[in-house]
């Protein structure tokens, strides 16, 4: 799969998981970076169904980063569970900005510049466990209104047949 | 009020001077009864392609010609920009009248095509020639780097084959009103289906730009049309008939979601427009050359409106009405001006004849505007610092957000409409929220609304964000958009999208203007119909002093 449809996949099942807008964007940016980075995909599928997880998680990077924007002194997190922490170290590292990160054990060091864009590599072609995949795609379609005459004649673009 | 908006030093520009009036400002250039207006400049993408094309005075080669005489088959083409070589493969289809469609949902097409990243072998182009032709069903490879689709004008198909055929060119009137022989339904780029992600080809010279890819793709089709239309007619098309087809395309609310999912590009683009015209109205000194320039290219305009007319009534009266209201500012380009008098002279006019003009103005002066071409895109995403505490946050809302603010969304007009994507091909349809079940479902479109809850649940006394996310975690989207357009000003579009008068074809113009388009044809408020490259060189006049198709005009 291209990045892109990783990340957008990511979004849209977090939105069908019942994950608000902005944190779910956030979950597809995680997504792809987690997948590229060979972080573990079974940590992916059991906080879609857990969704108040993906929003706890949101929130703390926001306090890191937050931290950050206050002093320019790395930032210090800790995270026992393995699962959550590699997830963790995945959005961060997912950021649009500049991220550095130092994980020993459960303690996560990280030196964010704000203002300064990522510099990491993305792969051309991304591996997501076709379990993940298919658990995903049918969180998306969650997030589909079903197809009905009224939509299809009032809601969309062109007519049926266009023959000029 | 913010502080004017003065254009920034954009890395790895010409150094140019700021200009010396200020940029409009966005209260002014983001509203959707402006946006529905606008014109293409030479900063639209397909503008600075062919540009590019012509400086590097490209060569497009066809390689591959395996057509039937009816013209079913496959070609490729390729070209060299900026040291890599590309070659669109072109799936060309029997396609029974009854499947024609320009909808998403459609199934089948006349063409397919794909942009390909090098020269395809023998196994690239049969794997493409399955794929192609199911579109949003097939698998593409990073390779692959654009998908589209297309389907005849018959009517102008039709005509221009029996024209050829009979020993006679096509009728130029005919040319003139629908302007091309295929209009693309869809051009897919950036990862979809598993074509290339654009971080793989966004640092190539020739691609950097927005959407250059894609506007690459669709020239080359183009010239495919071309191609194809004199093969099964059998004759060649005269040049100056051939320049006038450009290619046509049918687009519906997918692009309107665009422009609000991606407010740094939107800031992008208008930043750069802005800051050209603000040049040009800041320059203190008029050459002759641009003084005859400015004229030619006026009575052009002129001319290109009066043949511009569309079967939609209510759209024709506004086109008629530019055409009135230019004729009579006319005169004004007779007498030599300073740039920003003929500027405040249009001030009085309309939003439309101000657009004009500005398009007008940055087409004469390329030297002051084509730099800004390469500050359009985004590489980086969305670089923002997040507020100190709830109280900035209320700051910045009370100096970005007053427009957003003075609507009581509780009015069911005032949030009749919803943005949903359907299951259907998922196709992004608009929805009355009152009358339609799917609400629930609602796209997060709704900006200025979120905006206004947000400002009506902020503590009435500072408090870190974070812990006012923790209790509010739905507003963290509308902090997020609030911090965005802190740091970019024309990242918002200034309206109600969710209201019951918002025209989704006020958007779709806007970004169709920046993509090149003319000749909007409006058959909805949902979608519309264009053309792209209708006056281009064609593929064997790349060569600079062939870049002068702002407004084309059918020579005769």
């Amino acid at each position: 799969m291209s990045w892109t449809e990783v990340q957008n996949l990511g979004v849209k099942a977090a939105n069908g998981a019942g994950v608000p807008p902005a944190q779910a964007l956030a979950f597809g940016a995680m997504l792809a970076r987690h997948v590229a980075d060979d972080g573990p995909q079974g940590i992916v599928a059991t906080a879609l169904s857990e969704p108040e997880r993906i929003v706890g998680l949101a929130h703390r990077v926001e306090t890191i980063v937050e931290a950050a924007s206050i002093s320019a002194k790395p930032v210090h997190a800790k995270e026992e569970d393995a699962g959550t922490r590699a997830m963790l170290v995945s959005w961060i590292a997912g950021l649009p900005c500049k991220s550095e990160l130092e994980v020993t054990g459960a303690k996560l060091r990280i030196n964010l510049s704000l203002t300064e864009p990522s510099a990491r590599g993305r792969p051309d072609r991304l591996h997501l466990d076709p379990s993940l995949a298919a658990l995903m795609t049918e969180l998306a379609a969650k997030t589909y209104v079903p197809d009905s005459d009224m939509s299809r004649s009032g809601g969309a673009g062109a007519g049926l047949m266009e023959l000029d | 009020m913010r502080d004017a908006i003065q254009a920034p030093n954009v890395l790895g520009m010409k150094d140019h001077a700021p200009p010396l009036v200020p940029l409009r400002p966005p209260e002014t250039v983001l509203r959707l009864s402006r946006m529905g207006q606008m014109m293409p400049t030479r900063l639209s993408f397909l503008r600075a392609l062919v540009r590019r094309l012509c400086a590097e005075r490209a060569a497009v080669s066809r390689t591959v010609w395996d057509m039937a005489p009816q013209g079913y088959g496959r070609a490729v083409y390729s070209i060299d920009l900026g040291g890599h070589t590309y070659s669109l493969v072109a799936i060309s289809t029997d396609l029974p009248d009854h499947k024609r469609s320009d909808r998403v949902i459609a199934t089948a097409w006349d063409a397919a095509f794909v942009l390909f990243d090098g020269v395809p072998g023998r196994e690239d182009l049969d794997r493409i020639a399955a794929q192609a032709p199911k579109q949003e069903a097939g698998r593409f490879g990073p390779r692959d780097l654009v998908l589209s689709r297309a389907n005849k004008s018959v009517r102008m198909w039709d005509a221009t084959v029996a024209a050829l055929r009979a020993g006679r060119q096509p009728d130029p009137n005919m040319i003139r009103d629908i302007g091309y022989l295929m209009r693309t339904t869809a051009v897919y780029g950036n990862g979809k289906f598993g074509i290339a992600d654009r971080h793989l080809i966004a640092d190539r010279p020739g691609l950097k730009g927005p959407f250059a890819a894609e506007m690459l793709t669709v020239y080359l089709i183009r010239h495919f049309t071309l191609d194809l239309v004199q093969h099964v007619g059998g004759a060649p098309l005269e040049p100056d008939l051939a320049r006038h087809l450009g290619i046509g395309n049918a687009t519906g609310l997918g692009m309107a979601p665009f422009l609000v999912n991606h407010p740094v590009l939107l800031h992008n683009w208008m930043h750069a427009r802005e800051t050209a015209l603000a040049r040009i109205i800041g320059r203190a000194v008029m050459t002759d050359t641009q003084a005859e320039r400015l004229l030619q290219l006026a009575y052009r305009a002129r001319a290109h409106l009066a043949d511009w007319h569309v079967p939609a009534e209510d759209h024709n009266a506004i086109l008629r009405q530019l055409e009135a209201d230019w004729d009579a500012f006319l005169p004004i380009f007779d007498a030599p001006q300073f740039f920003g008098a003929l500027w405040q002279a249009a001030q009085s006019r309309s939003d439309s004849l101000q657009e004009l003009l500005a398009a007008l103005l940055i087409e004469v002066c390329p030297e002051d505007v084509d730099d800004l071409a390469a500050s359009m895109g985004d590489p980086f995403g969305p670089l923002v610092t997040p507020f100190s505490d709830t109280d900035a946050v209320k700051h910045a809302i009370a100096r970005d957000w007053a427009w957003a603010l003075n609507c009581d969304y509780e009015v069911e007009d005032q949030c009749r409409r919803f943005w949903y994507v359907s299951a259907a091909k998922l196709e992004p349809r608009l929805g009355d929220r009152f009358a339609e079940p799917g609400a629930d479902l609602e796209s997060p479109l709704d900006i200025a609304r979120r905006v206004a809850q947000l400002n009506a649940d902020l503590p009435d006394r500072p408090t870190p964000v974070s812990d006012f996310t923790a209790a509010y975690a739905q507003h963290a989207h509308a902090i997020a958009r609030v911090a965005l357009l802190a740091r970019y000003p024309y990242a918002e579009i200034r309206d109600n999208l969710i209201g019951a008068t918002c025209r989704p074809i006020d958007m779709l113009r806007c970004k169709l203007s920046y993509f090149g388009a003319t000749k909007f044809d409006p058959k909805s408020d949902l979608w519309t119909r264009i053309t792209l490259a209708q006056g281009a060189p064609l593929a064997h006049e790349l060569r600079p002093e062939m870049d002068d198709w702002w407004l084309p005009v059918m020579e005769r």
